[in-house]
């Protein structure tokens, strides 16, 4: 699993463009299930098990990432763009970026420390003064490199570092993506579905039409979520904590999760000796908003991978968490498939 | 590839690193690469110097050291405090990859803070230097085996290469002056010239006391200093800042020696070799300003290379402006050792 999150991490696939990603995912799983790809790019699998379930079950993960988009070149061939999903303008001044199709380098650049003013000392600079220089000398030459509407992504590859720790672009979610793979490529007690989901980032799109096409009983978000468990934070605040396992969300600002579903999963996670903890605070959102109110409903769960620097360039987690967030994934499918 | 020569030697320069008063690493690097020109050793504050031929004495500098972040302490979750080192910009800390060089070196992520425990602040604040910390992955006991107060932190960024031979890249200021240096030394292979000395020399993002003590070693008969200085960009666009590949910056200051300034010119218009001049009006704030008043005084001139992003993860050069340099040192130190011959 490690090797195919490490090639997940490092394609390109901004919200809209998943293509690569989807493509990637398809040679791996291909002769493993069945599956199709919906009108908006979503990857459908079905995965054929040892029983017939009782409840459909589908799980769930994105395979967009947040990035940015080219909208414009200036009159000196720099190149303006707009952010595609949350991308804080701190983590992305100073940094390496990969545009387009022909994988055009540039950087993030900033007035040099020397020449600012007092104030520009204390803040960064507006979103609409940010650009993109890829060394071009003229808006032609830039032309001839860079379209409009094209995507840009994080050069970050993957690191492995310290007690366990990985570092990438983009694990947010092909954390979840690798995990869908690893277990399509393993027996399953039951039969089972798999979304590979497009458009998260900007609103839970993709996830929206699947969950009608697949129209489950139970769906399993397998996601990341911010753990802040980082210098100086305590408790609650930190909302996860790498290496204690999967974090099961109570409730979001997307969902209210199904109370029995969340204690059950807790439960599984406790009697199979699988690390996993709660989420301790009711913050972010992932595709289990869009699941839940699909048709006449579907009683959601969502398992994430806890993260820290959650949509930067060097988002990092810890492998084993992501080995517990199988794990759980797995049992859970046998739990509610009876 | 044009421009191939350079491109390979700030590669090679921009693969070492070193932060102000922690260079040995960077030093060895290029002492084996000025080695190849001249003898080279190393003095007792880190410079880096060569000499070669005998009389009238020209002295070429550029320093070796980079800004970057220092240890102070281990904090109890295993996450590294920091204090600057030169002028790191706090600015383009967050969410960087940096090298911690400990006993070993220890890869690290610059944290971020999550938004939830930003508070009221508005998202574009900058953080002071204090709540830095960076990520190695490990807990304190494991980080104090291996980390300890004093190790430096450099950025771990690529060399990349960008359109039309530039080249985005920490440590650009002043790998591109070294650079320069060395290229100029290979243009002037085989000839006779006059004595030459180099000195790359340490500590000049915290005030230059490398070039002091290396000067006054060399007692040189005058010096040229090579550093960067800032291009043109968006948000930094006063009259007085040239554009990225408009060539070398020919100095002139009241701190600067003024007939070699103009013979510096004249040359370049002479010879057809892209610049632009620089004037300032005072000091100039590179290693010339010490040059100039080491032992009984040092005749100096400056050559600047324009960079983009200057003190950040992504200082960008355009590899003609270094060739040219080079180009302008080399002619000039040919024609003063007719002079002197």
């Amino acid at each position: 699993m490690l090797e195919i999150l490490k090639d997940l991490c490092n394609l390109p696939g901004i919200s809209g463009r998943e293509d690569k990603v989807r493509d990637y995912i398809i040679s791996k799983i291909d002769g493993y299930c069945e599956y199709e790809t919906d009108p908006l790019g979503n990857l459908i699998a079905f995965k054929k098990g040892a029983k017939t379930p009782k409840n459909k079950i589908m799980l769930d993960a994105h395979t967009d990432e947040v990035g940015m988009i080219v909208t414009g070149i200036d009159s000196d061939g720099f190149i303006k763009f707009t952010n595609v999903g949350g991308v804080e303008t701190a983590v992305i001044i100073g940094r390496n970026v990969r545009i387009g199709e022909k994988n055009i380098p540039g950087v993030l650049g900033i007035k040099p420390i020397h020449l600012i003013e007092k104030d520009e000392e204390q803040t960064l600079p507006k979103k609409d003064d940010l650009y993109i220089d890829i060394g071009a000398k003229s808006k032609e030459e830039a032309l001839s490199l860079v379209s409009l509407g094209e995507e840009i992504h994080f050069e970050s590859e993957f690191i492995e570092f310290g007690d366990g720790f990985i570092k990438s672009k983009a694990i947010d979610d092909r954390a979840g993506c690798a995990v869908m793979i690893d277990l399509i490529r393993s027996e399953l007690e039951y039969d089972c579905w798999f979304s590979f989901s497009v458009q998260e980032e900007i609103g839970t799109r993709g996830a929206a039409v699947s969950a009608f096409t697949v129209n489950p009983d139970y769906a399993i978000v397998l996601e990341t979520t911010t753990a802040a468990d980082i210098s100086g934070v305590k408790g609650e605040e930190r909302v996860c904590v790498c290496g204690n396992g999967g974090a099961i969300s109570f409730m979001d600002r997307a969902t209210v999760y199904d109370i029995d579903l969340y204690r059950k999963a807790l439960d599984v996670a406790r009697n199979n000796n699988i690390k996993a903890q709660t989420k301790t605070r009711v913050a972010g959102g992932n595709d289990a908003g869009a699941i839940h109110k699909s048709r006449g409903g579907v009683k959601v769960l969502t398992i994430s991978v806890p993260t820290r620097y959650l949509h930067s360039p060097c988002c990092v987690c810890k492998y084993e968490d992501i080995e517990s967030v199988r794990d759980l994934a797995k049992a859970m499918i046998t739990e509610l498939a009876q | 590839m044009e421009y191939g020569e350079v491109r390979e030697l700030l590669y090679e320069l921009c693969a070492l690193k070193g932060t102000s008063g922690n260079e040995k690493a960077v030093a060895e690097g290029i002492c084996g690469m000025l080695g190849k020109y001249m003898d080279a050793r190393t003095d007792r504050l880190g410079n880096v110097t060569g000499t070669k031929g005998d009389g009238y004495s020209i002295l070429l500098d550029a320093h070796i050291d980079q800004i970057g972040l220092a240890v102070t302490a281990v904090d109890d979750d295993g996450f590294v405090k920091v204090a600057r080192v030169g002028g790191a910009d706090c600015r383009v800390l967050t969410a960087a990859q940096v090298t911690v060089h400990g006993r070993e070196d220890v890869f690290g992520v610059v944290t971020s803070t999550p938004p939830h425990l930003k508070g009221d602040d508005s998202e574009n604040k900058v953080r002071k230097f204090d709540d830095i910390t960076i990520d190695t992955g490990m807990t304190k006991e494991q980080a104090d085996k291996i980390i300890s107060p004093g190790d430096r932190i450099t950025f771990n960024a690529p060399f990349d290469t960008l359109a039309g031979n530039r080249i985005a890249s920490p440590s650009v200021d002043d790998r591109a002056g070294v650079a320069a240096i060395l290229r100029c030394l290979q243009l002037l292979e085989g000839r006779k010239t006059c004595r030459i000395d180099v000195m790359f020399s340490a500590q000049e993002e915290t005030g230059g006391s490398g070039a002091k003590v290396g000067a006054f070693n060399s007692q040189a008969d005058e010096a040229i200093a090579c550093d960067v200085s800032f291009a043109k960009a968006p948000g930094v666009n006063a009259e007085k800042y040239v554009a990225l590949g408009s060539g070398t910056m020919v100095g002139y200051a009241p701190s600067l020696d003024y007939n070699i300034s103009r013979r510096l010119t004249a040359i370049a218009v002479e010879k057809n070799i892209p610049h632009t001049e620089e004037v300032m009006g005072g000091r100039t704030g590179t290693n010339g300003d010490d040059i100039q008043v080491s032992g009984r005084g040092i005749r100096t001139a400056l050559l600047s290379i324009p960079i983009r992003n200057m003190h950040t993860a992504v200082e960008v050069v355009d590899l003609a402006d270094i060739e040219n340099t080079a180009r302008l040192m080399a002619e000039y130190i040919i024609e003063r050792s007719a002079e002197n011959a």
